[in-house]
């Protein structure tokens, strides 16, 4: 076999090895088992003027509310496996139970379920962006509002 | 069994030795036997032996001494860096080595369907990525709920009504819950 030959089989056999790692990666990404589920239970009131400040990253979004005080009660972080429940206690006697439906490298689907007292509140299924938030809202508590931030992230 | 017109394509491959013996043997004795291949054979023969004498006699004129000189001056000659670079670009672009353009090819193509994001999830600027949630389904059991998409800041926020805590606003009373986007 002359080298151009050789030389040329071995940039194919390259060309192969790479076109198989890169589908295999890509297929690992794809079918992601882990999701990593962030809450934040946020007090919003107009009682006082207040801002704290870890909520900046979230500032923009919880201006959309037109509250005055935004007070940060709690943060939570959890992995769950696909179809696993992930169950957060909410001040106010609550509970909110995320179950991740279907994962990807972009985009994952929630089953989120808040109730209180064994009493369910809401059902919802919402689909975004690995790494985004939604914000669920209304919950009265201590004079003002509870305001969930609820994200996830495929891992 | 060889015809003359067969005979006459490979007689000079006959006189120089490369056939096969039993080609050779069977040629021979057409050769033999048949007096125009016979004719030609000799022409060969005498063509030959005219060309090899000019040959010899004008090769006792050439000076091969420059020749060999100049094929070890090159051997040994030392290349400049600029003569390596333009060598290695030269040849870079010949057929053979332009097959490794397919792997590279592939890839920057893989790179771009990746994207950079895929490979280094947080370099792109949080407010730049489309932070939208699609509410699929929801469920409120009965009591009143709103879904806003907010433009500006790419939200969605999922709105319960409720009057006070764990009552719904059938109840009656007020609170800061009952507001309006």
């Amino acid at each position: 076999m002359s080298p151009a030959a050789k030389r040329a089989n071995r940039a194919v056999l390259f060309s192969g090895v790479v076109c198989l790692v890169a589908v295999l990666s890509w297929a690992a990404e794809n079918v992601s088992q882990t999701v990593q589920i962030n809450i934040g239970a946020i007090l919003a009131s107009n009682q006082n003027d207040s801002f704290d400040a870890r909520l900046t990253h979230l500032e923009k979004q919880l201006k959309v509310l037109k509250y005055r005080s935004y007070r940060l009660l709690k943060e939570e972080s959890q992995k769950v496996q696909r179809r696993g429940n992930a169950t957060f206690e909410i001040p106010g006697g609550r509970s909110l139970v995320v179950t991740p439906q279907e994962s990807g490298s972009r985009q994952l689907a929630l089953k989120v379920h808040l109730q209180q007292g064994g009493k369910p509140l809401l059902d919802t299924t919402v689909r975004l962006n690995s790494g985004g938030n939604f914000i669920l809202g209304g919950p009265p508590h201590e004079g003002g509002v509870l305001v969930i931030s609820i994200s996830a992230t495929a891992q | 069994m060889m015809r003359c017109d067969d005979i006459s394509e490979v007689l000079g491959a006959w006189l120089d030795g490369q056939l096969r013996q039993s080609d050779a043997e069977e040629i021979r004795a057409h050769v033999a036997g048949c007096p125009s291949c016979g004719e030609e054979r000799r022409q060969l023969e005498g063509l030959q032996k005219a060309l090899r004498a000019t040959f010899q006699s004008a090769s006792t004129t050439i000076v091969f001494e420059s020749f060999w000189r100049g094929v070890e001056r090159r051997i040994h000659q030392k290349r400049s860096w600029y003569e390596d670079v333009r060598r290695w670009v030269r040849d870079f672009w010949a057929p053979p080595q332009m097959a490794w353009s397919v792997p590279i090819a592939i890839i920057l193509l893989l790179l771009g369907m990746f994207t950079v994001e895929s490979f280094l999830p947080g370099l792109r600027p949080r407010e730049s990525r489309n932070n939208f949630a699609a509410v699929d389904s929801i469920d409120a059991f009965g009591r009143n709920v709103a879904v806003l998409r907010e433009d500006e800041s790419k939200t969605t926020v999922i709105w319960l009504y409720l009057n006070q805590e764990g009552e719904d606003e059938s109840s009656g009373e007020t609170s800061e819950s009952g507001r309006s986007f």
